[in-house]
C-alpha cells in the first residue's frame, strides 16, 4: 500500500496544458498593459503576476490533502460555501451587485467562485455515497436541489454566467452516476417547450425531436401521451404567457437574461469584439499591434473579453490552439475521470471538467456573439484573482483525485 | 478508505467526449468563419470604420421659485479635451494651451492624469472656459492637434438670494463615487450629480439622460460623420422643479438674518409649503462650482461657525418655552382640570429635594392657564403637570411632531430626542434620574431637543388645529399630512386664544413681535432656551393672519439671549416685510 501521493504518477499532459493556458494569459495580458498609463496595483499584467504565487502554493496545498479529508469534509464545506455566498449581501453593494466580499485586502473576494467546487465535491459524495436506485426518477431530486439553493442565491446577487456555471455540472454528473438520459432529458424539456415556442421552425423541430425521444423510451402509452402533450401545451401557453406579462415586468426578465440594461451598450461590446477577432485573420496583427484592443474599442479586455484580444493580435491559428489545448485538457479530465477506481473521484472529475467546459463554452460564445452577453472569464487566460485561485484550486483536486491508489 | 466503485461504462465516456469535441468544434467553426471566411468584411471595418462612442451631458433641469422665478440655471461653459493619442508632445501642447487662455499648465497636467482612460478617449484637460478663451484657441487651432472643446453646462446662481442650505450644490462624478452609486451606467466620469440640498433629493427629476453618439473613426482616431446603424441619441434635458420659495421673502430674510447666526422659516401653515428658509452663518452658492478662490474656501471650512451645517434640519436645539403649549394641552385634555383655578409663582418651587426656579425671580403671583402662558410662568407649569408621567408627556410631544422626521424634502434630517423612561433609563441609570426631569422637559429643558423644521411643523399643527401637511420646499401633491394630536375643539381654542394674549397683552412675552398693522392678527410663543454651551438660545414661533391668509414663522437666534427680548423683535421685522412683500404682489 502506498502511503505517500506519488508525483510521478501526476497526469503530466493537464499540467502542461495549464501552464501552457497561463503562460498563453500572461502574454496576453502584457500586451495588453503596455499601453496603461496607471499605478502598478492596476496593471492587469502585474496583478495576474502576484495572483500566480498563492494559487500555485493553493493547488499544491490541495496535492497535500489526503483523499479520505476532501471526502470526509465535503458537507461541512458546502455548508460554509452557502454561508459565503450570503455574505455579501451583508456589506455594501459593488456597482448595484452583492457578488464581491470585501475584507479589507486590496482586492476584493468573489466568494462564489469557490462555492462552484464545493458544490461538486459534495454533489459528488452525495452520489457516490448512497447506494441511490439512481434508475428511479425520485432519486434525482434530492441533487438537484443541493445545487438549486446555492445557484439561486448567486443568482440573486446577480450574477447569472455564474449561477449557469454553478448548476451545469449537476446533469453530467447525475448522468455519470448512472441516471436514465430519459429522466434527464424530461426535465430540461419544459424549458426548451418555453423557450422553442416563440418560434414556428424551432417549436416544430422541438416536438418531433421530444416525441421521438419518448418513443424510443418505450414509457406507458398513457404516460407518453401525457409527457408529450403536456410539453406541447406548455409551450403554446408560453407566448401568451409572456404576452400577457407588462411592458415592466418583459424588460426586467429581458434585462436579467441580458445584464447590460442599455441595448446599444451590449450590441456595441460584441460589434467591437467580433471587429476585433475577425480582423485579426489567420495570423493576427500581431502582439501589441491590435487596434481594437489598444484603441480601446474593445470592453472588459483583460477578463470577458480576452479571447477577443488573442483573436485580433495572434489570428485564428493562435485562437485554435488555444480551444484545442483546453478541449485536450477537459478530455483528459474526462478520461481521469473513467479510469478513476472509485467513484467519488471519478465524480468530482466529471463535476470540474464540466465546470471548465461551461466557462469555456459561454466565455466563447458570448466574444462571438452566439450568446448574449453574460460576464464570465476563459479559464487560466483571463485576469482575475478569485477566478485564478478557484482554477489552481481545482487544477488541485484534479491532480490529486486523478492518481489511483488507496490512501 | 473511499469504497463506492467507480461505475462509469465505456459508452458515458464516450458520449462526454463527444459533447465536449462538439462544443469546441462548434466554437471553433465560429471562429473560422469570423477570421477566415469574413476577414476581408471585418478587416476593412477595422481599418476605416472604428466606432467611438461618445457621449454628451444633458442639461440639468433648472430650480425656479413658486413665481417662476429662476433660482439655479445652467451656465453654457466650455471644457477643454485632449484625446492623447492625437497628441505628439504633451509638453509643448500643454505649454501652448496654458499659454493662450492663461491657466497654469500645472492643472491641466494634474486634470489630464485625474481624466486620463485611455489613448483615444477624450480626456479633459481643463474646464469652465469662457468662449474667448475657446476662440483664442481656435486661431491656434494648427499648431493644437488632438485638442477638443465641447461645451457644458455648469450651475450658476443668477437670483440675488443665497438658498445655499435649501438648494444645496452638485459635484463632480469621479471613480470613487461612481462607484457607490446605486445606477452607475446613468453616470459618466466629469458628470454633475446632486450632493446635497435639493439638488439632491430631486436628482432623479433634474439630472436628464445621456445623449449618445456613436462616431465613425478613422485609422488616426479622427471622427469622420456618424454611424448609420447607430442614429445618435439627443441628450434628454432634466426636468424643472418649482419650489415653493418666494424669492423676494427669501431675500429679506437672508438681510434680516445678516450677519447673525441662527434659522428663519416662514412658510403655509395650512399645506406646509416653505416660502422661505434661512439658516445662518451660510455661503456663497457658487463655493462648490469651483469658480471661487481657495482662500474664500479655507475660510468657510476653517469657520467655528460651521456655515456648511444646515441648521434648519440637522441643528439640534433645547425648545425652551415655545413647546409649552403641548403641557398646555397635555392638562387640558384631564377631565378634572380647571384653566381658570390659579398656582401661586413665588419666583421658586420645591420639588422632592430639588429646587427649581421660574425665569422671572420675582414670581408671577396668582396665575391661571393663560396667563402662565402669556407671561411664560415657569412655576405654573410645575405645579400642574408634577404627577403626571413621562411617558406621557412624551407621546404628546411626538403627537406635535417631535422625535421623529418632519419628511422634510432635504435628505439628512436629524429626529432629535424626545425623552422617554426608557430613554432615561438608558442614558442615566436606572435610579440615576428622579421624576424632576419631567419638569424641565414641560418646558422644553433638560433632555430634549429639536431641529427649526421640527419646531416650523409644530407651529403649523398649532396654526391649523393639526390639519396641515408635512413642510416641504417644492411644489406637489404628493406630501402626506403631518401628524395630528387629538385634542377637542375647546382645546385647540383656547391654546390658539392663548398665543394670541401673548402678543397682544401689554404683559405678554411676545408684545415685541407685534408689528401693530391694522388687519393683521398675531399669535406667538417666545422661548428661551439655556444651553450649557454659552449664552442662552432665543426662540419665536407664531403666525400672523393678514387678509384670510396664514403665515407661519420660526426665528432662532444661537447665544443671543431671551426669546422676548431679541427673537420676537426680529420676528417683527420678518412680519413687517411679509406684509410689504404681500401687498407689492397684489399691485
Amino acid at each position: 500500500m502506498k502511503t505517500a501521493f506519488q508525483y510521478k504518477e501526476m497526469p503530466i499532459s493537464i499540467i502542461t496544458s495549464v501552464a501552457f493556458l497561463s503562460i498563453t494569459g500572461l502574454i496576453v495580458l502584457n500586451s495588453i498593459s503596455q499601453h496603461q498609463e496607471s499605478d502598478f496595483i492596476n496593471n492587469p499584467f502585474y496583478k495576474q503576476c502576484l495572483f500566480f504565487l498563492p494559487a500555485i502554493i493553493l493547488a499544491f496545498f490541495t496535492l497535500l490533502i489526503p483523499r479520505y479529508n476532501i471526502h470526509k469534509y465535503t458537507y461541512p464545506l458546502y455548508i460554509i460555501g452557502i454561508i459565503l455566498v450570503l455574505l455579501p449581501f451583508l456589506g455594501k453593494s459593488h456597482a448595484n451587485t452583492y457578488r464581491w466580499l470585501d475584507i479589507g485586502l486590496p482586492f476584493k473576494i468573489q466568494p462564489s467562485e469557490f462555492v462552484k467546487v464545493f458544490i461538486v465535491l459534495a454533489l459528488a459524495r452525495y452520489l457516490s455515497d448512497h447506494r441511490i436506485k439512481m434508475k428511479k426518477f425520485n432519486s434525482l431530486i434530492l441533487p438537484i436541489f443541493l445545487v438549486l439553493i446555492p445557484t439561486l442565491i448567486v443568482m440573486n446577487q446577480p450574477d447569472l454566467g455564474t449561477a449557469i456555471v454553478m448548476f451545469s455540472p449537476v446533469f453530467p454528473m447525475l448522468y455519470w452516476s448512472g441516471a436514465r438520459p430519459f429522466f434527464l432529458f424530461l426535465m430540461l424539456a419544459p424549458l426548451f417547450s418555453m423557450l422553442t415556442a416563440f418560434q414556428t421552425i424551432s417549436f416544430t423541430v422541438w416536438a418531433v425531436v421530444l416525441g421521438l425521444v419518448i418513443v424510443v423510451s418505450r414509457s406507458r402509452i398513457i404516460i407518453s401521451i401525457i409527457l408529450f402533450f403536456g410539453n406541447i401545451f406548455l409551450g403554446l401557453l408560453s407566448p401568451y404567457a409572456w404576452n400577457s406579462l407588462t411592458k415592466y415586468q418583459q424588460g426586467r426578465i429581458l434585462s436579467f437574461l441580458n445584464p447590460e440594461k442599455d441595448p446599444l451598450g451590449a450590441a456595441y461590446q460584441i460589434i467591437q469584439s467580433k471587429t476585433a477577432i475577425g480582423s485579426g485573420g489567420i495570423f493576427g496583427k500581431g502582439w501589441g499591434q491590435g487596434t481594437q484592443t489598444h484603441l480601446k474599442f474593445l470592453p472588459v479586455q483583460e477578463s470577458d473579453f480576452i479571447l477577443s484580444v488573442i483573436g485580433e493580435e495572434m489570428g485564428f491559428i493562435a485562437i485554435a490552439i488555444v480551444l484545442l489545448v483546453i478541449g485536450f485538457l477537459i478530455t483528459q479530465i474526462l478520461k481521469r475521470a473513467y479510469l478513476s477506481k472509485d467513484r467519488f473521484s471519478s465524480l468530482v472529475l466529471i463535476g470540474i471538467g464540466t465546470i471548465l467546459l461551461s466557462h469555456v463554452f459561454v466565455n466563447t460564445a458570448m466574444t462571438v456573439g452566439l450568446i448574449p452577453v453574460k460576464g464570465l472569464p476563459f479559464p487560466f487566460i483571463s485576469a482575475g484573482g478569485s477566478f485564478l485561485l478557484s482554477s489552481f484550486l481545482m487544477i488541485g483536486l484534479i491532480l490529486r483525485l486523478s492518481v489511483n491508489y488507496s490512501d | 478508505m473511499l469504497k463506492a466503485e467507480n461505475v462509469a461504462k465505456i459508452h458515458q465516456y464516450y458520449i462526454a467526449l463527444g459533447i465536449t469535441s462538439f462544443l469546441i468544434i462548434v466554437l471553433l467553426l465560429r471562429f473560422f468563419q469570423l477570421q477566415i471566411l469574413d476577414f476581408d468584411q471585418y478587416s476593412k471595418k477595422a481599418n476605416t470604420n472604428r466606432i467611438r462612442k461618445v457621449t454628451t451631458s444633458a442639461p440639468r433641469g433648472l430650480i425656479l421659485d413658486r413665481k417662476g422665478k429662476i433660482l439655479v440655471d445652467n451656465l453654457p461653459t466650455y471644457i477643454l479635451n485632449a484625446i492623447p493619442g492625437e497628441i505628439s508632445d504633451k509638453g509643448k501642447t500643454f505649454q501652448l494651451i496654458s499659454k493662450i487662455i492663461d491657466i497654469d499648465s500645472l492643472s491641466l497636467v494634474k486634470s489630464y492624469s485625474k481624466y486620463y482612460r485611455g489613448r483615444f478617449i477624450p480626456t479633459r484637460i481643463a474646464k469652465d472656459l469662457t468662449f474667448s478663451q475657446i476662440s483664442r484657441l481656435e486661431e491656434n487651432r494648427l499648431n493644437l492637434e488632438g485638442v477638443y472643446y465641447q461645451q457644458f453646462p455648469e450651475r450658476y446662481f443668477p437670483s440675488l438670494v443665497r438658498a445655499s442650505h435649501l438648494l444645496g450644490y452638485v459635484k463632480e462624478v469621479d471613480k470613487e463615487i461612481r462607484e457607490n452609486l446605486k445606477n452607475p451606467s446613468d453616470y459618466e466620469f466629469g458628470d454633475i450629480i446632486g450632493w446635497s440640498g435639493l439638488e439632491q433629493s430631486y436628482e432623479q427629476y433634474l439630472k436628464g439622460s445621456h445623449g449618445v453618439q456613436f462616431y465613425q473613426v478613422d485609422a488616426f482616431g479622427r471622427e469622420a460623420g456618424y454611424v448609420i446603424d447607430f442614429p445618435p441619441l439627443k441628450p434628454d434635458p432634466g426636468n424643472n422643479i418649482i419650489t415653493t420659495i418666494d424669492v423676494n421673502i427669501q431675500y429679506s430674510l437672508e438681510k434680516i438674518m445678516d450677519r447673525k447666526r441662527g434659522v428663519i422659516i416662514v412658510g403655509i401653515p395650512e399645506t406646509g409649503e416653505i416660502l422661505g428658509a434661512v439658516s445662518k452663518p451660510d455661503f456663497i452658492p457658487d463655493l462648490f462650482t469651483g469658480r471661487i478662490l481657495e482662500e474664500e474656501w479655507n475660510d468657510i471650512i476653517n469657520n467655528p461657525d460651521k456655515p456648511l451645517v444646515n441648521r434648519f434640519n440637522q441643528g439640534l436645539y433645547p425648545p425652551g418655552s415655545i413647546v409649552k403649549m403641548i403641557t398646555e394641552a397635555v392638562l387640558l385634555d384631564h377631565p378634572n382640570f380647571y384653566p381658570d383655578s390659579t398656582e401661586l409663582c413665588e419666583g421658586i418651587y420645591q420639588y422632592g429635594d430639588r429646587v427649581f426656579g421660574c425665569w422671572n425671580t420675582k414670581g408671577h403671583g396668582r396665575v391661571n392657564l393663560t396667563s402662565a402662558i402669556m407671561q411664560s410662568c415657569d412655576i405654573y407649569f410645575y405645579k400642574t403637570i408634577a404627577y403626571y408621567d413621562l411617558d406621557k408627556i412624551a407621546s404628546y410631544f411626538r403627537s406635535f411632531g417631535f422625535g421623529s422626521e418632519t419628511g422634510i424634502d432635504i435628505e439628512r434630517e436629524y429626529i432629535g430626542t424626545v425623552p422617554t423612561v426608557e430613554y432615561m433609563n438608558k442614558r442615566y441609570g436606572r435610579f440615576g434620574w428622579s421624576t424632576g426631569s419631567l419638569l424641565n422637559i414641560c418646558i422644553g429643558q433638560g433632555e430634549i431637543l429639536v431641529t427649526p423644521m421640527q419646531v416650523f411643523n409644530y407651529t403649523n399643527i398649532l396654526a391649523t388645529k393639526g390639519n396641515t401637511f408635512s413642510p416641504h420646499f417644492v411644489m406637489s401633491n404628493e406630501f402626506f399630512s403631518s401628524k395630528k394630536p387629538l385634542l377637542n375643539d375647546d382645546a385647540w381654542e383656547r391654546i390658539i386664544f392663548d398665543m394670541n394674549q401673548v402678543i397682544i397683552n401689554p404683559k405678554g412675552t411676545g408684545k415685541n413681535a407685534d408689528p401693530l398693522i391694522n388687519g393683521a392678527d398675531i399669535y406667538g410663543k417666545t422661548g428661551t432656551a439655556e444651553n450649557p454651551h454659552g449664552e442662552d438660545h432665543a426662540w419665536f414661533v407664531g403666525w400672523i393672519n393678514y387678509e384670510n391668509q396664514k403665515y407661519s414663522i420660526v426665528v432662532l437666534l444661537e447665544n443671543s439671549g431671551s426669546g422676548g427680548a431679541v427673537a420676537a423683535p426680529i420676528a417683527k421685522t420678518v412680519f413687517k416685510e411679509l406684509i410689504k412683500n404681500i401687498n407689492l404682489a397684489e399691485k
